[in-house]
């Protein structure tokens, strides 16, 4: 299918139609009206000492380096990170979970996918306030602690540096499992059953032709939910911000949230976009190194 | 599946645009001079509440228009957003004419930059009857008065009389009846003091605010605040050691509890004391307002003269302003006597009119509050306004990881003191 639709491309190549040049042009012009250009002036500005009124001082890299020895920054450094592993892999494994086992039409199956990607109907703002009720003292979840007899695990989870940060991923994780399955299902409807069939015939146990043959066929869709998965985290926002502000001191701050706090409640725009730069780089490398192993393996195949 | 990656990254770039379109122009605020006037088009209002009557605006601009004032417009944004959106709005090319704000360095800030009309006319013909403390608060750097002040308000401790007539205690005067006082609630199963941290933290700003006050005196409090002193001071920490003999008797779970959960608590009997701005009574339920009391803040070192906070607010210009003699007009009627008692009909007894010549028949609780701020030797504002809103992000990390982590004080003052000084980087 590509290398035919790679002819059709190569024989118009020479006179592209009026409509095809439309096409391209106006939403490029959009899109540099409204995510380019605005993207450069925010790496100008991070070369800037500016809160939005006074006169603005350049002052070159000054803050890249101020970033360095910043303790909240590398903090927020090092959420992010344990955010996107736990995030990612979890929502990963939690998502192929659930797929497999609500793969096949029985009764009552949609129940359970219906049941399980309904949070995804909510906004994030929602979940949070929820799960902020959730967890609050003397909230559900001690409640249900305390029903359950393991009273003495109660503590402040939004409140105590220790936990704060495992309580708000528990909350996107809700969210965002649901969607991952969903994902993950069309993947594997997408696999010929015959296939399997073969594999069973072979005398390949259930683990085997998870391994050896399901796996395998699902390696576009992987590819897909992993770059989603790491931009998703990056891009973390409204969940930790609706229900910690990044707070008890900085215990939850992501980098997205430190960018959010310096730029616009610090009015430090240059530190802030300083911040934004580093965010977009590291989605630029995500996005990047995804590009490049998605096209050589399409050679490859 | 390559254009949801690409709907993605759209989105990473979007949350980086916010930044860079709020700078969209490069362009620093120039001076008021060569504004071309126009009488005609309608005085714009922009206004930071969105509730209760917007802050009484509606009735105040009816009011003016009923006594032959122009044609207002008024724009009402929610305070977070409004406050983030008040640079953009003072340094474009035509700007909304009038705005709420804050007495004080928030006003400053905006006023050092050129960015504010120089209303000291109005100050020299209308507001002669105003007091010294509130001209003060309305200058700029260079003395001259670029802010309306229309009312004001108190915080101090709040408490149940009912509750505290239950506990057997009475409202406390010094320090050691504070700690007594706590320490007897404490004992009936009662958390003395709550404060509704989780979602609010810069509510812990106002025990700083206080203990300093009660400790070193409004003169290195605002020193601190502004700059020139560090908080590694020495008398910073005492504030601090001051502040740990209290620590047991605030809620444990201060950290998590949102605001409302806070104020529950309190209406409801579980914890005895607050330490809050008025605006609070409004926020009990009606049964509980009728109960309330309030105490000054206790005395820790009665050598050190007493300093209340007295948050103000009030009106200024823009100095782009098309419309400067409408927005003068307005300004005047406001600080009016007739205009300022439009104005504080509609705050309820939870400020005081910046107008002393305003007669309005006080609650027993105004009466007191106001009773509270006229004895004060001195007058401070709230963290942020009289430190600048860009250094409370700081202050907020620095004090609730005290009260989470009281041993690592020293650690705490350093971090505090590195982010005030990044943070005051841009100013």
């Amino acid at each position: 299918m590509t290398s035919l639709a790679l002819k059709a491309r190569r024989r118009r190549v020479g006179s592209p139609p009026p409509i095809v040049l439309i096409l391209v042009l106006v939403p490029l012009l959009i899109e540099g009206f409204g995510v380019i250009w605005p993207a450069i002036q925010g790496i100008g500005l991070s070369f800037l000492r500016w809160n939005g009124y006074s006169e603005a001082i350049p002052v070159g890299p000054q803050n890249y380096i101020d970033l360095w020895s910043d303790k909240v920054f590398l903090g927020a450094f090092r959420n992010t990170a344990i955010w996107t592993l736990l995030f990612g892999v979890l929502s990963f494994l939690g998502g192929l979970l659930m797929a497999l086992a609500l793969q096949s039409e029985r009764r009552g199956v949609g129940l359970y996918r219906t049941a399980l990607f309904l949070p995804i109907v909510f906004s994030l703002v929602v979940t949070a306030l929820t799960w902020s009720a959730f967890f609050q003292p003397h909230g559900v979840f001690d409640g249900l602690l305390d029903f359950v007899g393991l009273g003495d695990l109660k503590r402040v989870w939004l409140g105590d540096p220790s936990t704060a940060l495992y309580a708000v991923i528990v909350a996107a994780l809700w969210r965002q499992i649901g969607y991952v399955m969903v994902l993950f299902i069309a993947g594997l409807k997408a696999i010929d059953p015959s296939i399997l069939e073969a594999a069973r015939v072979d005398g390949a146990n259930s683990w085997q032709r998870f391994w050896s043959v399901t796996f395998p066929q699902l390696r576009n869709v992987n590819l897909v939910i992993v770059s989603t998965l790491v931009i998703d985290s990056l891009r973390s926002f409204d969940v930790v911000y609706a229900m910690t502000k990044g707070g008890p001191f900085h215990s939850t701050e992501l980098l997205s949230t430190y960018m959010f706090t310096t730029a616009i409640t610090s009015r430090q725009l240059g530190y802030g976009s300083a911040i934004a730069v580093i965010i977009f780089l590291l989605a630029l490398g995500v996005i990047v190194s995804y590009l490049i192993r998605a096209l050589s393996e399409e050679r490859e195949s | 599946m390559a254009r949801n990656a690409k709907r993605r990254l759209g989105g990473v770039a979007a949350a980086i645009t916010v930044t860079a379109l709020l700078g969209g122009c490069v362009a620093t605020g120039g001076g008021a001079s060569g504004i071309t006037q126009d009488d005609t088009a309608p005085l714009v209002i922009q206004s930071r509440f969105t509730d209760d009557a917007k802050g009484g605006l509606p009735a105040l601009i009816d009011a003016y228009q009923a006594q032959g004032g122009g044609e207002v417009t008024l724009n009402s944004t929610p305070s977070e957003s409004y406050r983030s959106q008040l640079p953009t709005f003072l340094t474009a090319q035509t700007p909304p004419d009038v705005y709420t704000w804050f007495a004080g360095q928030a006003t400053r800030s905006f006023a050092d930059e050129d960015l504010l009309l120089d209303l000291s006319d109005i100050w020299s013909e209308d507001l002669g009857n105003y007091s010294e403390a509130q001209r003060k608060l309305s200058q700029n750097a260079a003395g001259k008065e670029v802010f309306i002040p229309t009312n004001y308000y108190w915080i101090a401790v709040y408490y149940r009389v009912s509750e505290f007539e239950r506990l057997g205690v009475t409202p406390p005067e010094t320090w050691q009846e504070f700690k007594e006082v706590s320490e007897k609630i404490k004992s009936q199963g009662v958390t003395p003091i709550t404060i509704g941290l989780g979602d609010n933290a810069w509510l812990a700003a106002g025990w700083f605010d206080y203990l300093n006050l009660r400790i070193n005196g409004s003169q290195f409090h605002l020193d601190l605040l502004e700059g020139k002193e560090s908080f590694e001071d020495p008398r910073v920490v005492k504030v601090f050691e001051t502040w740990k003999e209290i620590l047991p008797y605030f809620d444990p779970s201060a950290l998590g509890v949102p605001f409302q959960q806070s104020t529950t608590d309190f209406a409801q009997g579980k914890a005895a004391m607050t330490l809050i701005g008025a605006w609070f009574q409004g926020s009990v339920p009606d049964d509980v307002k009728g109960d309330l009391g309030f105490f000054r803040f206790p005395i820790i070192d009665p050598s050190v003269e007493i300093a209340e906070e007295g948050p103000t607010d009030g009106f200024f210009v823009s100095a782009n302003s098309t419309h400067q003699k409408a927005a003068k007009d307005f300004m005047r009627y406001l600080a009016s006597p007739e205009g300022a008692k439009v104005f504080m009909a509609a705050q309820g007894d939870t400020s005081l009119s910046a107008n002393p010549d305003v007669k309005v028949e006080l609650s027993p609780l105004a009466q007191q509050g106001k009773d509270l701020l006229e004895s004060a030797d001195s007058l401070t504002q709230f963290y942020n306004r009289d430190a600048g809103d860009e250094l409370q992000p700081a202050a907020d990390a620095a004090l609730t990881r005290f009260l989470a982590e009281p041993d690592k004080l020293a650690e705490i003052l350093a971090d505090w003191q590195a982010a005030s000084v990044q943070a005051r980087k841009s100013l």
